[in-house]
């Protein structure tokens, strides 16, 4: 009983879900810094896009508004095209040189 | 009323036609050959020569009074317009280019035959002549400022015909450049007049002469004179004239020696109104007139190229119309210019039949004898020689008589200045008489018994002109002043000094034609009997003075050097050191600061071109981390 008490105390406000959005960017963006395949690299994309949409959806119950949820379905759209065409970059890299890693993929340096 | 009109605008025709023609000559340039080329030049330099004809007897019916047409205005204020005058002037001048141009080319045809470049020989002679007409033609000075150019053009694309040669192509640079000396003078000349007049328009000018001051007039005048000297090849900027006959004879004939040097005698006559005013404007003339004459028949006598003799022969004629325009003698100088022109085209033509026989050989010292073989050329050239020596009643007698009686009429240092010109007459006849007795009759031991005559159409010129060079001077003699009522309406407002009367004139015409004989024998001494060899010289301790003046007329009193080593060489040394500091230092240094700066930022900035896409999400990160306290960053700092 108490424990559920505790539990119903627990009031999970926005800046939960914006805390949790927040961790969620903040692990694809070091995933992206750190990891070289390009896999990997392709999830934590969509780890932070999927953030973003968190964000979003947040904000909008948060002040009431349709507009973030609107653009939520923008994001799932755009992210799902994005898909296609790296999933297609990626399985070329790979023909290419038989590994995922884009550390390789170095011609334009400087 | 059409009548009226169309008689007015005729003489147009008879610019435009030879302009026509070398477009025309150009257009077909691949589908002609000679003989096609030939049929349209010739027709088309008779009929422009039947127009000038007409135009001027037109002319003479309407006493001399001029025509003025104006095209059409380009600027209302200042007054510049594109306009044509036929009056007296001109229309000598329009006769003489038009004609000899008819005569000059049917002699070309023959010279020229299997060039090359046959065609384009006939299409800029042509242009020549267009431009020639331009520039006599135009009743204002801009008009003629177009013609200068463009005969300075044509001059140019005329002497490095055969550019093949590097001589030719040298030639005509120098003439070129020389010229453009002469041509800036002329330009700034022009802006003094704008300015002064708010016009360019001869009549209106020459009408108000008495507006501007003397010193403005004398201003104008000397910066014209510049230009004159220029195109007339008076000292100091005579150097081209004999370079430039590197190019076809014929050309020379036409361009170098009747018509397009005298266009500097030509405007000084034009302007003849102005120079009045200014003495000294006309001292300068004379003086330089005189220096010409003299350093020009000097440096004839030692030449051995056929052409080059005729060229000095040329520059110092010119002399002579120079003096006669500075001792205000207008109407002389017009008259030599139109008998100069008649013999000097005829010797030209001869020494380029002479040339053409001897397979292009132009040493005269490889001639000699050729009477033989070529007798009409030499009669011709012979008669040639007798007019330029002033011989009686040849065409130069004529002339250079009243040349030199116009200057002594003047008095004061004008003496001197007679007694120098007939000094110069005198060495006229002496080159001119040494020039066709080693060319004709001296033995020099070449064997030519391969050398014919010349062929028709290089005679028949050669008569034609030899006729013209014998009666030609009876259109202007003490008994009957033909040229001076042609030329009315030009010295309407001019003084011309009159020739002396009575016994003063015969004794100065006896002395004249003595000083042609005097020439004609000694140079019959030296080259026709060699009265040198007879004699033994050591005797006299002449060998050396003889010895150095040869020397120093061979090289023009070294003029030329000194001219290179002051001017080419002072000019040359500081264009290589603008070239150096302004172009090396300056242009180069900073164009190549540029490109080194650019290069250096663009390597040390390209170093963060890693090509891994870790270290560009990295950055990423750390300017979305910037905005990020930027975005928080402001408003606090805003309030």
């Amino acid at each position: 009983m108490t424990r559920r008490k505790e539990i119903a105390m627990l009031e999970v406000t926005t800046d939960w879900y914006l805390s949790l959005a927040a961790i969620l960017f903040t692990i694809g963006f070091l995933g992206m810094m750190i990891r070289k395949n390009a896999l990997i690299m392709f999830m934590c994309i969509e780890l932070m896009l999927n953030a973003v949409n968190l964000t979003f959806i947040s904000a909008s119950k948060h002040f009431g508004q349709i507009e973030g949820q609107v653009f939520v379905f923008f994001v799932l759209v755009v992210a799902a095209a994005e898909v296609v065409v790296g999933l297609a970059i990626i399985v070329s890299i790979f023909r290419k040189q038989s590994s995922a890693s884009v550390d390789v993929l170095n011609v334009a340096r400087g | 009323m059409w009548l009226e009109v169309s008689l007015e605008f005729i003489f147009l025709l008879s610019i435009f036609l030879p302009f026509l023609t070398a477009i025309f000559l150009f257009l077909n340039k691949k589908l002609f050959n000679e003989l096609m080329t030939n049929f349209f030049t010739l027709n088309a330099a008779l009929l422009s020569f039947a127009i000038a004809a007409y135009s001027f007897v037109a002319l003479a019916l309407n006493k001399f009074n001029g025509v003025n047409i104006e095209l059409f205005q380009w600027i209302s204020n200042p007054d510049i317009s594109i306009g044509f005058t036929l009056d007296g002037l001109s229309g000598i001048m329009l006769i003489l280019v038009t004609g000899l141009s008819f005569v000059i080319q049917l002699f070309s045809t023959s010279y020229m035959e299997k060039d090359e470049n046959y065609s384009n020989y006939f299409i800029y002679f042509n242009f020549f002549v267009f431009s020639m007409l331009l520039l006599v033609m135009s009743s204002n000075f801009l008009v003629m400022f177009f013609g200068w150019e463009l005969v300075g053009l044509s001059s140019y694309l005329l002497i490095s015909f055969w550019s093949k040669k590097p001589a030719a192509a040298k030639a005509g640079n120098k003439a070129f450049v020389i010229n453009r000396v002469g041509d800036f003078g002329f330009l700034i000349g022009l802006m003094i007049i704008l300015d002064n007049f708010n016009t360019f328009d001869f009549y209106t000018i020459l009408n108000n002469t008495n507006e501007v001051s003397e010193n403005t007039i004398t201003l104008i005048s000397l910066f014209l004179l510049l230009g004159a000297f220029g195109k007339s090849a008076q000292f100091p900027l005579f150097s081209w004239l004999p370079d430039a006959m590197e190019g076809p004879t014929p050309a020379s004939a036409l361009i170098h020696a009747a018509t397009m040097v005298t266009a500097g005698v030509f405007m000084l006559v034009r302007i003849s109104p102005l120079l009045q005013h200014s003495n000294l404007a006309s001292l300068l003339i004379t003086v330089f007139g005189l220096i010409t004459a003299l350093l020009a028949a000097f440096s004839a006598i030692n030449q051995y190229d056929i052409k080059k003799v005729l060229a000095y022969s040329t520059i110092s004629q010119l002399g002579f119309m120079f003096i006669a325009i500075g001792a205000g003698a207008y109407v002389a100088a017009i008259f030599h210019l139109v008998t100069h022109a008649f013999f000097k085209a005829l010797l030209f033509l001869g020494a380029g039949a002479v040339i053409h026989s001897m397979h292009h050989e132009q040493d005269i010292r490889k001639m000699g004898g050729l009477r033989k073989q070529m007798p009409i050329t030499a009669s011709m050239m012979g008669v040639g020689t007798l007019a330029i020596s002033g011989i009686p009643p040849l065409a130069g007698f004529w002339s250079k008589d009243e040349i030199l009686a116009s200057v002594f009429a003047n008095g004061g240092i004008y003496y001197i200045f007679w007694a120098l010109t007939l000094g110069a007459a005198f060495l006229t006849a002496f080159y001119m008489g040494r020039h066709w007795l080693l060319i004709f009759e001296k033995d020099n031991g070449f064997e030519h018994s391969d050398i014919n005559e010349a062929p028709k159409a290089m005679t028949r010129p050669l008569l034609l002109l030899g006729i013209f060079s014998i009666f030609i001077g009876f259109i202007n003699t003490p008994f009957f002043h033909g040229l001076e009522k042609v030329l009315h309406v030009n010295l309407e407002y001019v003084e011309v000094t009159h020739l002396p009367e009575g016994i003063t004139l015969i004794v100065l015409a006896v002395l004249s034609i003595g000083a042609g004989f005097t020439g004609l024998i000694i140079a019959f001494l030296f080259f026709g009997i060699e009265l040198h060899k007879r004699i033994d010289l050591q005797k006299f301790k002449l060998e050396y003075p003889i010895k150095l003046i040869k020397d120093l007329s061979f090289n023009v009193l070294y003029l030329n050097k000194f001219g290179n080593l002051f001017f080419v060489s002072g000019m040359k040394n500081l264009t290589r050191k603008v070239a150096v500091v302004v172009d090396g230092i300056l242009i180069d240094g900073s164009v190549n600061f540029v490109s080194t700066a650019f290069n250096t930022t663009s390597k040390i900035t390209s170093t963060t071109q890693t090509g891994m896409v870790r270290n560009y999400v990295v950055y990423f990160g750390l300017f979305l981390l910037l905005l990020i306290v930027l975005f928080i960053a402001t408003p606090m700092l805003q309030s």
